[in-house]
């Protein structure tokens, strides 16, 4: 008896478990194009920008044009990428839409997709707004990727330990020196806030303006070793002796934790972080000269989407003054436009930040970069 | 009667280490969970404190989430579905392995190994051009059978072995009492084979409950697990919200654990596994 | 008849191990030689030979040495995983206690929790200025040594995720040893030791290889732990891989990685068949 109401329960388990399979198989496919259109918008980034978008940008954006709804995709900050950009170029070799709409990811991921064709030339004409974005910023990315928000890495240092806190680069390394074990800077390959400690140092041994171009020469890169015996140097000085942690977040914690007294930030984080308390009040943002570089945040809109008209009409909404305020006042970032088309209002209130700051070298060289910092300075040569 | 002084000593001395090494046993498991617990109630931790800001203001943070909400409940759809759905094509093929004669046998065997020796990262991109081509991308069966594949080497092996381990003679018995093939294994194989089959099973889920990096892929943008969900949280978010995040899978967790109990008792386990 | 016989139960055999076969294949098997096959065509510029990719790889001094990193965490975690769970699985057959019953709890708590959050949980508990360094710091030592970010933090980790499932196989395969075996031993006048290698080891055999094989593999292979607790230079080859692939932009030396990694984790495995079929063979 009691056999057999175990066979019975097995067999109805599995009967159950295919049922679920075969329903699940011929279930609804996500999100479907009905009235309002849904635009699936990819983002990569920490928690502060994720919010932006999910808490202001995008319902700021469904209120003005309710034709449009949008379903907001956090990304896992640098892993997920290789996955999404696998998926839109299995899309486009299987000759299908896909169902990114936009996507903001490293520069990285938008140079491996553009020789396949996987994203839309933006021009004026296609985006009235554009012609409010510096022109330099759009050549820096091809004019695949437009710019929303810029930030910038600055130096972080706490108060109470950092009496005499570094004004220039020079003097930042030689604090380093001094006190050894009391600054770090993220793994390169997990943050951007290490990424722009490490250019600035090759920065200063080598012709910034090589880099930043759209030229790549890779015997250019020989200029860089003095800059990776530079470095090189300092991992003894490092915080436990050499270690650079996993991503921006984990380097805020640091500091917060005062195992580290000095570090490069973003600035947009750091301020977040002060807000919320999670960085004691001493800790203090400031920028150095000659200055870590910053960047624009850009997005990026495949070509195999299937609603590229609403995607159209989202990056065009993204340079207006309306959505460009939200960028400033939700994450402290600077904005994508050029400073002169916000408000004077605005202008005051950023003088302090609105400096300028070092540019991004070209996808090309960073990768490089960040291979050979793995290899000449965390790998010891 | 010197015996008994020096016997009694080294009594005393092993159950010393004894509790010695199970209190370090103890403290080695449970203090990593026991300090993401406190995280999750802190508003914020500094050092050198012993215990942070005690606030709930994390929780409202993490419970106000709706994908949190979605990946929780996709996570406990698919992984359930994939581990079934691998034990209804894996049981069989294990008991040929395990009774059956047939060509190319223990090679066969073997290649269900490749399913976990391969690292996925190589495999992807072909899964996925693959998946558009069948229209599985972004589909809740896309993320069961990445899923599968992940069981698979479990659900083959561990059940092999149970097999093996039950005694020929008894099913011989059944088929000379007359019983045709079906009746004896459902009848007299499986329930013998239960115990070693339920442990398969539980690792098999925790295989598919744990993948992340197939999943991330073929499930979004509308068919987020919690493992991908998870790993954002943790790298993204100040630590706190990881806690809590963590907190709430656990919950789940230790339910299946004290289900789990009755099966997986020293004892139990020795009724089907042997090899 | 013999020979209709073999037949018939080697068709029904083939028949039903075909299902999880065609997923294997269609899901792993092919995409892994298509992967192979791709880091055979020699990458633009270098001399076209079809392993120019693996002399490339092999060829880098960083890249040797994390394969050679891979290999070594892999050994010492897996040894210290059974050195952990060989006694806690002993301990569990053989004595009889109130504590049996807890430790019998103790020992799955780490199956029920995902990797990610195992971890991160050993980060807040090992890292620097974490739990254990900050009760130290409060009875006055202020030295703590660094457990995590690197070799000794990946260790820990893995063994902590592996403890259940050694455990498990390992007690499975000592529940089959008869007691009379070991009572026999006794009698016979060996000590624990004695027992121990001269009767319960060979006995538990197989188990024990599966348990060593199947962790070799896992720990050769993974991701997320070494990537959220290993430090930055040399990496497991699970992350070197990723790194390779989304952000030096070189996908030829990521999947050639991935087939390096595949053959040394084979290699393991053969040597796995190779022992259970020559037990069988002097078994029959």
């Amino acid at each position: 008896m009691k056999r057999a109401n175990r066979t019975r329960a097995i067999a109805a388990v599995v009967g159950i478990a295919l049922m679920a399979f075969l329903i699940g198989a011929a279930g609804p496919r996500g999100a479907g194009a009905q009235s309002p259109v849904t635009l699936n918008v990819y983002i990569s980034g920490d928690t502060n920008i994720f919010d932006l978008w999910n808490k202001m940008l995008l319902p700021a954006f469904s209120k003005r044009y309710p034709q449009y709804r949008a379903n907001f995709v956090p990304l896992l900050h640098g892993e997920g990428s290789q996955g999404v950009l696998d998926k839109i170029l299995a899309a486009k070799q299987a000759g299908r839409p896909t169902d990114v709409d936009l996507w903001e990811t490293q520069p990285s991921f938008v140079a491996q997709g553009a020789p396949n064709g996987l994203w839309v030339k933006l021009t004026n004409s296609l985006i009235p707004n554009l012609a409010h974005v510096p022109t330099q910023k759009l050549e820096a990315t091809d004019y695949y990727g437009m710019p929303y928000r810029g930030s910038s890495v600055v130096v972080a240092y706490n108060t109470a330990f950092v009496k005499n806190p570094p004004k220039t680069l020079d003097d930042l390394l030689a604090w380093i020196k001094a006190n050894p074990g009391k600054f770090t800077y993220c793994d390169p390959n997990t943050g951007g806030s290490g990424q722009a400690f490490m250019v600035a140092v090759i920065y200063k041994f080598a012709q910034m303006a090589q880099y930043t171009g759209s030229g790549y020469e890779q015997k250019m890169e020989a200029a860089w070793d003095p800059a990776w015996q530079m470095l090189k140097s300092l991992e003894p000085q490092m915080y436990n002796n050499g270690f650079h942690p996993n991503g921006n977040v984990a380097v805020l914690q640091l500091l917060a934790q005062q195992n580290v007294y000095i570090a490069p930030v973003w600035s947009d984080m750091g301020t977040d972080y002060l807000k919320r308390g999670l960085l004691p009040k001493s800790v203090r943002l400031e920028q150095i000269s000659p200055p870590l570089f910053g960047g624009d945040s850009t997005v990026t809109a495949p070509v195999g989407s299937g609603h590229l008209e609403g995607t159209f009409t989202l990056l065009n909404w993204l340079l207006t003054p309306e959505a460009q305020q939200l960028v400033i006042s939700g994450v402290s970032g600077y904005p994508g436009v050029d400073w002169k088309y916000m408000p004077d209002s605005v202008k005051m209130q950023f003088a302090d930040v609105a400096k300028p700051y070092a540019p991004l070298p070209n996808s090309k060289y960073f990768a490089d970069m960040l291979r050979l910092w793995h290899e000449k300075v965390a790998g010891g040569g | 009667m010197t015996r008994t002084p020096w016997f009694w000593a080294v009594g005393v001395l092993r159950r010393a280490v004894g509790i010695g090494a199970l209190l370090a046993l103890a403290a080695f498991i449970l203090g990593p969970l026991a300090t993401l617990l406190v995280w999750a109630f802190a508003g914020t931790w500094l050092f050198p404190n012993l215990l942070p800001e005690f606030s709930l203001k994390w929780w409202l943070y993490v419970l106000g989430n709706a994908d949190v909400g979605k990946s929780i409940r996709m996570s406990f759809l698919s992984a359930p579905t994939a581990t079934l759905l691998s034990a209804a094509i894996c049981i069989p093929a294990a008991y040929a392995f395990a009774r059956l004669e047939f060509p190319g046998r223990r090679v066969l065997l073997l290649s269900f190994l490749s399913a976990n020796a391969f690292p996925k990262i190589g495999l992807y991109v072909s899964i996925a051009t693959l998946f558009y081509r069948l229209d599985l991308m972004d589909t809740f069966a896309g993320v069961v059978l990445i899923q599968l594949v992940n069981t698979l080497l479990f659900m083959i092996w561990i059940p092999t072995g149970t097999f093996r381990g039950i005694n020929v003679n008894l099913e011989e018995a059944a088929r000379d009492a007359g019983a045709g093939p079906l009746r004896t294994f459902f009848q007299i194989t499986l329930p013998i084979a239960m115990p070693g089959l339920i442990v398969a099973a539980m690792f098999a889920f925790i295989a598919a409950f744990d993948e992340a990096q197939g999943s991330l892929i073929v499930g979004t943008p509308n068919h987020i697990t919690m493992p991908v969900m998870m790993y954002a949280l943790v790298l993204g978010y100040p630590q706190p919200v990881g806690a809590v995040f963590s907190v709430l899978l656990s919950l789940p967790s230790v339910v299946l654990l004290l289900l789990a109990q009755r099966y997986l008792r020293a004892g139990y386990l020795a009724a089907g596994y042997s090899l | 008849m013999r020979v209709h016989k073999i037949s018939k139960q080697g068709a029904l055999g083939l028949a039903l191990v075909l299902p999880p076969l065609l997923v294997l294949g269609l899901l792993v098997i092919l995409p892994a030689i298509t992967a192979v096959v791709e880091t055979l065509k020699p990458p633009v510029g270098i001399e076209a030979t079809p392993f120019a990719n693996y002399a490339q790889v092999l060829g880098t001094r960083i890249l040797r040495s994390d394969i050679v990193f891979t290999v070594v965490v892999t050994l010492v975690s897996v040894a210290a995983v059974f050195l952990l769970s060989y006694p806690l699985a002993l301990y569990l057959r053989f004595v009889r206690t109130r504590s049996t019953a807890l430790l019998g709890v103790l020992f799955m708590v780490p199956l029920f929790v995902p990797v990610v959050i195992a971890s991160f949980a050993m980060i807040t508990f090992l890292v620097g200025h974490g739990l254990v360094s900050t009760l130290l710091y409060r009875v006055g030592i202020e030295q703590f040594p660094r457990l995590m970010y690197n070799a000794t933090g990946i260790v820990l980790t893995e063994v902590w995720v592996s403890i259940p499932f050694a455990v498990l196989i390992l007690g499975a395969g000592l529940q089959a040893i008869d007691d009379a075996l070991i009572d026999s031993a006794r009698d016979v006048g060996a000590g624990p030791l004695r027992t121990f290698f001269a009767v319960i080891l060979p006995l538990n055999a197989t188990p024990t290889m599966i348990t060593l094989t199947l962790l070799f593999i896992a720990v050769f292979g993974s991701f997320t732990i070494p990537y959220l607790v290993g430090g930055n230079a040399p990496q497991m080859l699970g992350v070197t891989m990723t790194a390779y692939l989304t952000q030096y932009l070189r996908r030829a030396e990521s999947v050639t990685m991935a087939v390096i990694a595949f053959i040394l984790a084979s290699v393991v495995g053969v040597v796995y068949v190779a022992s259970v079929s020559r037990r069988e063979r002097t078994a029959r």
